[in-house]
């Protein structure tokens, strides 16, 4: 290959790895303490923050146009002054020249306009930062902490459920069940290496790295038994709708719930129609009759898959029922053509749709946002939990090493990596220089495929980096004394160049396809922090052959290979 | 370069014999301690969340009622239940703000009497720990509040350091000095005996009753057996793929004896984590498969040039073979281990814990992965071979 077309190819790498590495680089470099803790909280919390924001800033900026409508805008709030440009242009008014407090408010429709502008521009920059943060490589729970979640076995309700008291031998075989069902659970919500373990004798506590989102945490606890199907009542839906509307007062109970209104027959409820909002939380939509009794359980879900809808282009999940299932979803749909249907969530109405056919086997729904939908399906494919568990305290943790340890060993691996660049020049001359910067490319690389795939770094994974960086340095050893031999043999610095490359080639090779074969065994069947480090094995020994073969070499071809008068320094002895 | 060649097979019985007599010593050490010194992962163990937060205030009653101390939010409370019934009185944090202010009305109450220790900590911080709601008595009841202490893991660390392996972790922000401790439970211990131990070394560090308990529970291990099993399983299966690779590109001889070396530089770490009794965490696995990748790079490369020494003079005898590539190997053996070496050597010396624990297996590893890949892994390939020639041999007699 000519070396032109081998260097758009290395170019090529480090652009993509700079791709990748991007967020990573952002999010732990240029980010500010505080907006990270901000942005990794649940989207309730943003919410509030961001309503809490844009009302702080509404009054100041009230305050100011009330003494001085004149005076120009303060710089932190020049974002308005796109919105208020926009507004100008569709009020089709002109736009101003300088804009004073005057001018800025003048492009706004009214108050809670100019309250939603502020306030979508914290909740987008802070939605950002989130999506940033997803992105970037996140650290163990070993390295940086993460949540520990304290859950307790609800007793009560599993011997409501039961019909009469349970032993603690059988209350214990439970929450080991449940443990079991929540590993698998998590593992495919791709939560990287989470701990869980038995803590007393009924509670379960499950720790997992970075800031997980609490939303997330809860997604996993819940049930397979919260998803019903209900018929809808149309007639009385119709009627609460005017009720409550009559009387705003008699909506809510003091403790925010429903007030179920005295009309309702037996057997009927109201529910709330809920929809997610900007940032994925439920938002009262409307409010619904609907029968009391159960329609259809969850329990006869056999399997879900997720997709979109093709018209919509909205997710939907997949159901296909159990055959006892199929029967009473027949029965149910067939008597029912014309009728309305609620798919009811944890007891909030997430989907309606009108029953055209009597349905079997196979339900297709819709009214879910990506994640809910992917959620959802997976807490459908795992298992329901023999016994339920609730939260019982949530909390950020440090990291189980400790942080003076990781700070300690951070140090010491700069202290190591220094010696073998120190210790490569001091052998190899010049040429230990090439190695050296195959080594940090190197590290380049991996660290940045590792946050493509979203690993999580832990101890473990660490350990893998170490083990391939040592290998792309002995990958050039290798190399440079194959051309040190070959040099003695009395061959010319070109010839014993490319006679070094050529025999060490397969050497390096079988080396390398033999650890990878390993790699690749344990990242397949090894527990999650054997996969961790195996992930990383694998990722470093094909970035580490690409280095030694493809860069060190194009650098010994550029630098010594066909130029006159230029030597090759591989040693200090003068051979 | 060595004028000579290493005589690799020359020493081969010397190699195995010194193998050997390691591996017997680890089976001995392993069956007069009872097995490995596990860690807190794969054992169960104590779990305690404690706060440091400074004593304010010290109460001791000396009436016959029972007296209890109850807090609640930043609320103190004192209820006495004798036979003329229950009467309680509540100190809010808004009425008595500091620890002071708390002493003088409990003094007011009579057969109270309250110290304050330090007088200027705020009611609103009082903490309720493991103990509360307390019962008065002649001995005095401490009263925690969190301060503003400057406490560090690392402190919490060297209190419990008499205590083995233990792994802190801060919990929340700093400044509320609250911290996660596990360690494991050892044989002829229980739970209150490890707590009771737990207790000790931070009052003795931190000072009496300084320690707050919020919270200490049994935990189970980390580790599953299930999990340790399908790791097991996971290494036979790529040990099985890497002989079958081996056999393919070289022959059947270097496959095995390549997988000998492995299965010996395995053994040779249980054998070293055994005889000096290090412990044997999660991390003890993640050092062995480095050591497996890092051995088995070394072998083939060794046998690479075997291969290609046989190739170019087939009529040398093996044994010279053997010496000759192993020798032609060293300085890139010599350099390649001593790079990694000086790559771990400051995790073994400066870092501390887990990933110190990591380095020092390293550090055996790559020094018995050096040996058996130039010693073990080569003789073995010249006994099999020979053995193969003469079965050949026989074969060809008949």
């Amino acid at each position: 290959m000519k070396k032109r077309s081998r260097l758009v190819i290395v170019l090529a790498v480090i652009l993509l790895c700079g791709y990748f590495l991007y967020p990573t680089i952002k999010w732990y470099g240029f980010v500010p303490q505080d907006a990270k803790e901000l942005a990794t909280g649940s989207n309730v919390q943003i919410k509030e923050y961001a309503r809490g924001q844009a009302s702080r800033d509404l009054r100041s900026l009230k305050d100011l146009v009330a003494q001085d409508s004149k005076a120009a805008l303060p710089a932190q709030y020049s974002y308005l002054k796109d919105s208020a440009k926009e507004n100008y242009k569709a009020m089709k008014r002109p736009v101003p020249k300088t804009w004073t407090l005057e001018a800025v408010f003048g492009g706004f429709y009214n108050e809670q306009n100019l309250f939603d502008t502020i306030e979508s521009y914290y909740r987008t920059s802070l939605l950002e930062l989130k999506t940033l943060g997803n992105k970037a490589l996140q650290l163990g729970l070993d390295l940086r902490g993460g949540m520990s979640i304290l859950l307790e076995a609800d007793t009560a309700s599993y011997e409501a459920k039961k019909g009469g008291s349970a032993s603690s031998a059988e209350i214990a075989e439970a929450i080991r069940q449940d443990i079991e069902i929540l590993e698998k659970r998590i593992d495919q919500f791709g939560v990287s290496e989470p701990v869980i373990r038995l803590q007393g004798s009924d509670q379960i506590l499950i720790e997992v790295p970075g800031a997980a989102d609490p939303e997330r945490v809860n997604s996993f606890l819940r049930g397979k038994g919260s998803l019903v199907f209900k018929m809808v009542d149309t007639a009385l839906t119709a009627e609460l709708d005017a009720y409550y509307k009559a009387n705003p007062s008699e909506v809510y109970t003091d403790t925010g719930a429903l007030k179920q209104p005295s009309f309702l027959p037996a057997g009927k409820i109201a529910a709330g129609y809920y929809v997610s909002d900007a940032y994925g939380i439920d938002e009262l939509e409307s409010y619904v009759v609907i029968e009391e009794e159960v329609g259809l359980d969850g329990i006869h879900l056999e399997s879900a898959t997720t997709g979109t809808d093709g018209i919509t282009g909205r997710p939907v999940v997949n159901f296909q029922l159990d055959s006892l299932g199929g029967d009473i979803f027949y029965k149910l749909t067939s008597t029912h053509v014309g009728d309305t249907m609620a798919v009811v969530m944890d007891g909030k109405v997430k989907a309606m749709a009108t029953i055209n056919e009597g349905i079997r086997n196979s339900v297709q729904i819709s009214g879910f946002n990506a994640e809910e939908a992917s959620d959802l399906a997976i807490v459908l494919r795992t298992a329901a939990l023999p016994i339920e568990l609730i939260v019982s305290s949530q909390q950020a943790v440090g990291a189980t090493l400790g942080e003076d340890a990781v700070s300690a060993g951070v140090k010491a691996i700069a202290i190591g990596l220094a010696l073998v660049v120190i210790l490569m020049f001091a052998y190899y001359h010049v040429s230990g220089l090439v190695a050296d910067l195959a080594l940090l490319f190197n590290l380049f690389i991996m660290i940045s495929v590792l946050s493509a795939f979203n690993f999580t770094l832990t101890l473990t994974s660490v350990a893998g980096l170490i083990l391939t960086l040592g290998m792309a340095v002995d990958t050039n050893v290798i190399i440079f004394e194959r051309i040190k031999e070959e040099r003695r043999l009395g061959k010319s610095d070109i010839a014993s160049i490319k006679a070094g490359f050529d025999k060490a080639f397969w050497t390096v090779m079988d080396a390398n396809i033999t650890t990878i074969i390993a790699a690749l065994v344990l990242s397949q069947l090894g527990s999650s922090s054997v996969k961790g480090f195996a992930n990383t094995l694998a990722i470093g020994i094909v970035s580490s052959v690409f280095t030694a073969l493809f860069v060190s070499h194009l650098i010994f071809d550029a630098t010594v290979a066909h130029r006159e008068g230029k030597k090759l320094h591989i040693s200090w002895r003068k051979n | 370069m060595l004028k000579n060649d290493i005589p690799v097979i020359k020493l081969r019985w010397y190699a195995w014999a010194l193998a050997v007599v390691l591996l017997l010593a680890g089976a001995v050490t392993l069956g007069v301690f009872g097995g490995f010194n596990l860690g807190v992962d794969f054992e169960s163990g104590l779990s305690q969340r404690i706060q440091i937060a400074p004593v304010g205030l010290e109460v001791t009653y000396s009436g016959n009622k029972d007296a209890v101390l109850a807090i609640s939010g930043s609320a103190l409370s004192l209820e006495f239940r004798g036979e003329e019934g229950v009467s309680a009185t509540s100190f809010r944090s808004q009425a008595y703000p500091t620890a002071k202010d708390l002493a003088a009305a409990l003094n007011a109450v009579p057969e109270v009497t309250a110290t304050a220790v330090d007088g200027s900590l705020n009611t609103a911080d009082l903490l309720s720990g493991y103990g509360f709601p307390a019962t008065l008595g002649e001995t005095p009841t401490k009263l925690n509040f969190q301060g503003a202490g400057t406490s560090t893991i690392e402190d919490v660390r060297s209190a419990l350091a008499s205590l083995g392996n233990v792994k802190v972790q801060t919990v929340g922000s700093s400044e509320n000095q609250t911290f996660q401790v596990r360690l494991g439970i050892k044989d002829g211990a229980n739970q209150a005996s490890m707590e009771e131990e737990v207790k000790n070394a931070l009052a003795s560090f931190f000072g009496q009753g300084n320690v707050v308990v919020l919270q200490s529970d049994y935990i189970g291990p980390k580790f599953s057996a299930t999990l340790l099993s399908s790791s097991i399983l996971a290494v036979v299966v790529a040990m099985a793929l890497i002989l079958l690779y081996v056999w393919i590109r070289f022959r059947f001889a270097y496959a095995v004896s390549s997988l000998i070396a492995l299965v010996h530089d395995i053994l040779m770490m249980l054998t070293i984590i055994s005889i000096l009794r290090l412990e044997f965490s999660s991390t003890t696995i993640a050092a062995l498969l480095t050591i497996i990748g890092y051995s088995l790079n070394n072998t083939i490369v060794i046998f690479d040039r075997v291969r290609e020494n046989v190739e170019l003079n087939k009529s040398t005898a093996l044994a010279k073979q053997i010496d000759l590539s192993v020798t032609q190997s060293v300085s890139r053996t010599i350099m390649s281990a001593v790079t990694t070496l000086v790559a771990i050597l400051p995790l073994a010396v400066f870092a501390s814990g887990d990933i110190q624990l990591f380095a020092i297996n390293m550090m055996f590893g790559i020094l018995f992965g050096t040996f058996s890949s130039n010693f073990l892994a080569p003789s073995m390939l010249y006994w099999i071979s020979k053995a193969q020639k003469k079965q050949t041999a026989v074969v060809e007699a008949k």
